[in-house]
């Protein structure tokens, strides 16, 4: 009844593309993670209006709708516009560029909010004690606080990717052969939905064991100097 | 430079400051003080909490922005600008940079980089500001941390120190930038009683290799043996002032007699 019926192999391939899927949305959320806590910072109201947007509204839609409406929403209103003002273009995105830009700039809003606490959480004379040695703004940040920022938002950062590397099942819908939508494939084909769905479960249960473990040793390194070794 | 019948000048002035004042939002900190700082000075500013001590100290390093007023570092005047909302900001960012390398600042509550070694801290930002190699920088780190007496401890990470410790490792690390002047920010306030010795020191041992320092501090005993000019602020204005002869036995002002009646 377990038998994967030579759906091993694309199984596995579609393990190997949720994880690269994962692993390019996780860093371009943290990207956009750090960039949004700046702006939150920042001392301009209009930046950090902008950033309070794009958390509110990013947050508060869900994923399946974003997908959707990035993959099948933008281009074809991008056709519509080129097509009424007399120059009509064919568009399609790549279902790879589309679910990790999607997924990435999804989990960046959340990573901001992580990122914000980190920042607030460090004291401030950590920050004075750069400026005061002559230690510019991007030197102090690189230095001194991402560094000490680092310990306060791993908790947070690995929620944020154990919710993310889930949330990649949703590109299935882009038709984009990661985890799920293989197992749907091999389910469907088989019908054996069963053995294909619990498989494509051991599967994403093992690649979030594996993140704890790599997330409670990046927590002992960030934790230098705080913690008796 | 006025000295007349002497054929004497006197040094050079290392932090000349004119006229500051700091406001924050409606509380005003600083009234309008002046206060010239020559090479080799030790300047004791003393008050009671909320005169306007730190403030002042932290105002020449520009770690706060003052309101209004002129502050110079050796012949360097430091330039201020207002920004679109009408609030003091530095005219030139890498000038405030170029000039806190100059200024050695040493923090009540030490502020030691807490995710560094001792030896990383002091070596941190003659490395990354100075560009001085990274084999030097542990030379002269390793001197440094001698002199304060950690030079054991240098490879403890600040969380493992004692308070005294941890701000004798501060001092080095203020040291490591070979500042011109050094300014103390109540370096004692925040240790255990029993620390404060050792501290106090150290200090002393840097006042007399002739190094320009301006502190702020509690301990009028200190103050009154190291320092060469007292200053008593009260309510942001400088009160009086003068050698610590003058300030310590028969001050002009009634103010700065009752504060040190709390001491003597």
């Amino acid at each position: 009844m377990l038998g994967l019926e030579g759906y091993g192999p694309l199984l596995l391939q579609g393990a190997r593309l949720t994880v690269y899927v994962g692993v390019s949305s996780m860093a371009i959320a943290i990207f956009l993670g750090l960039i949004g806590m700046l702006c939150k910072l920042s001392a301009s109201p209009v930046v950090r209006f902008f950033a309070d947007i794009y958390t509110t509204v990013i947050r508060g839609i869900p994923e399946l709708v974003l997908i959707l409406l990035v993959y099948y929403g933008l281009p074809t209103l991008i056709q519509d516009i080129t097509a009424a003002l007399g120059y009509p273009v064919d568009i399609s995105l790549n279902p790879f560029a589309a679910g990790v830009l999607t997924i990435g700039f999804i989990y960046g809003a959340f990573s901001t909010e992580v990122f914000r606490g980190a920042y607030l959480a460090v004291p401030r004379g950590q920050v004075e004690a750069a400026r005061a040695c002559g230690m510019s703004g991007p030197l102090t940040f690189r230095r001194i606080l991402l560094p000490q920022m680092m310990r306060f938002a791993l908790p947070g950062l690995g929620n944020v990717w154990m919710v993310l590397i889930k949330a990649t099942a949703l590109i299935s819908v882009i038709q984009l052969p990661e985890l799920m939508r293989s197992a749907d494939i091999a389910a469907k084909n088989t019908r054996k939905p069963f053995t294909f769905f619990l498989a494509a479960s051991l599967i994403y249960l093992g690649i979030t064991i594996i993140s704890n473990i790599v997330q409670q040793w990046a927590e002992k390194r960030a934790e230098r100097g705080i913690r008796r070794a | 430079m006025n000295n007349p019948g002497e054929n004497y000048t006197l040094p050079a002035s290392a932090v000349r400051i004119k006229d500051l004042y700091k406001d924050f939002g409606r509380l005003q900190v600083l009234k309008g003080i002046s206060l010239t700082a020559r090479q080799g000075d030790v300047i004791a500013l003393i008050g009671s909490s909320g005169s306007g001590k730190s403030t002042l100290l932290r105002c020449i390093n520009l770690l706060e922005i003052p309101t209004s007023g002129e502050i110079h570092v050796g012949e360097e005047h430091i330039r201020l600008a207002r920004n679109r909302r009408k609030e003091t900001v530095p005219a030139d960012r890498r000038q405030v940079d170029r000039i806190r390398t100059k200024l050695g600042m040493v923090f009540q509550h030490f502020n030691l980089w807490s995710h560094m070694t001792v030896l990383e801290n002091v070596i941190e930002a003659p490395v990354h500001v100075l560009k001085t190699p990274k084999k030097e920088a542990r030379q002269k780190a390793m001197t440094y941390l001698e002199k304060v007496g950690i030079a054991d401890r240098s490879h403890y990470y600040p969380a493992h120190l004692s308070g005294g410790q941890k701000q004798r490792a501060a001092i080095a690390r203020a040291l490591a930038m070979e500042p011109d002047v050094m300014l103390f920010d109540e370096p004692t306030s925040a240790l255990d009683p029993e620390l404060v010795g050792e501290v106090l020191r150290v200090i002393q041992d840097i006042a007399k290799e002739g190094r320009t320092m301006i502190m702020a501090t509690h301990e009028m005993g200190f103050a009154k043996e190291v320092s060469s000019h007292v200053v008593f602020l009260h309510g942001g204005v400088i009160e009086d002032e003068g050698v610590p002869d003058y300030i310590f036995q028969k001050p002009a002002s009634e103010r700065c007699r009752a504060f040190l009646s709390r001491f003597f």
